[in-house]
């Protein structure tokens, strides 16, 4: 598939989601706080954000991990509802600030109305594509991104951007999608499975070596944790696609349960 | 969007900073404004507070060319014409 086109139909896919009334599928469905706090969300986390921030989109929790200090300047790539720039932004307080960039309009209408709710003065929202950062060279302390980075098409260009725009030792702090074994080409090609993020992802070793390849050095993985699959295959979103496929539920099991939510740390070298 | 946020912000496409700000309408925050990239000549709309830095390719001149419409008194010359990916004809 070109890039432009997985491009398009991934803005799509997420502004339907982030439109529609009930939270749709990602790498977590079912309940919403069930699986968030499957995920790594504490339920004082999930409680302390306005309700909507969660879309259950994720697939773990950046901010736990990220170690962020206060006074520091964060960027979200692909920041949704929003959820993790709030937790975020309680960690930084008002002297840092959290930047959410995610290139679906209808997102960033649903973040911007929930940090108004919130009264998060420090956080801010842009429309922006993660492969074209709008953000000036070395000017982050801090970048996450939570399960966003396996649905870009261009992969090593996210991670360039984010080494680009880190400041010198500033720390890489993600959590994503990978496989731990191929995934047939039927699958890949699937644009409905490319939303529910297991189409864009990558294997394990390829994904870590891309970031190394940025220059990122430490590169170091946090946690593997299996991804609540069960609840995937149950979901009626995930149901309709395995019946477009015509894959079996337990054919559907297999194919799930060879994707890991992977929480990585690197950091960009002073020199 | 928030004057303070000008100090990080860079053009997606050639990474130039600093930016400049032109403001429409503000009242806590900037509701409507353009931010220019002064080296390449694109503009990018703030609207409804969002600052939307997008490529190129997913802009569309029948969402953005109307937004400049609008603000064309008010925008500066350069931009209105010569403008990047879209600008009105003199």
């Amino acid at each position: 598939m070109k890039e432009e086109k997985v491009r398009k139909i991934v803005r799509k896919g997420y502004g339907k989601i982030a439109k529609a009334e009930k939270s749709s599928c990602c790498c977590g469905c079912g309940s919403m706080e069930n699986i968030s706090e499957q995920v790594g969300y504490s339920k004082e986390e999930l409680n302390s954000v306005p309700e909507d921030a969660n879309l259950n989109l994720g697939c773990g929790n950046p901010v736990a991990l990220a170690s962020l200090k206060e006074g520091e300047i964060v960027i979200d790539l692909g920041s949704g509802g929003g959820l993790d720039c709030f937790l975020a932004a309680k960690k930084v307080g008002n002297k840092g600030k959290v930047i959410g960039v995610d290139m679906t309009s209808e997102m960033l209408d649903k973040a911007r109305a929930n940090a108004r709710r919130g009264k998060y003065a420090n956080v801010e929202f842009r429309l922006g594509e993660i492969e074209n950062l709008p953000v000036a060279d070395n000017t982050a302390d801090v970048i996450i991104s939570n399960c966003v980075i396996n649905l870009s098409p261009n992969k090593p260009r996210v991670f360039a951007e984010a080494f680009r725009v880190l400041k010198p030792n500033g720390r890489l702090m993600i959590s994503d999608m990978v496989l731990l074994k191929e995934i047939p080409q039927a699958i890949m090609r699937n644009v409905a499975a490319y939303i529910g993020c297991v189409a864009g992802a990558e294997k394990k070793n390829t994904y870590l070596n891309l970031i190394k390849q940025a220059g990122f050095q430490n590169v170091q993985v946090i946690e593997e944790t299996q991804l609540p699959y069960e609840a995937l295959v149950s979901d009626e979103t995930a149901q309709q696609i395995m019946k477009e496929l015509k894959v079996t539920k337990a054919k559907a099991a297999e194919l799930f349960g060879s994707a890991i939510s992977l929480k990585v740390s690197a950091v960009k070298p002073k020199n | 969007m928030k004057r303070k946020l000008m100090e990080i912000l860079a053009c997606p496409i050639d990474k130039h900073h600093p930016l400049e700000l032109h403001v429409f309408e503000e009242k806590d925050e900037i509701v409507e404004g353009l931010i220019v990239c002064p080296k390449c000549l694109r503009w990018y709309p703030i609207r409804d507070e969002i600052p939307e830095m997008l490529p190129d390719e997913l802009r569309k001149d029948t969402e953005d060319l109307p937004f400049l419409k609008k603000w064309r008194d008010k925008a500066p010359k350069k931009i209105v014409t010569e403008g990047k990916p879209f600008s009105l004809k003199a």
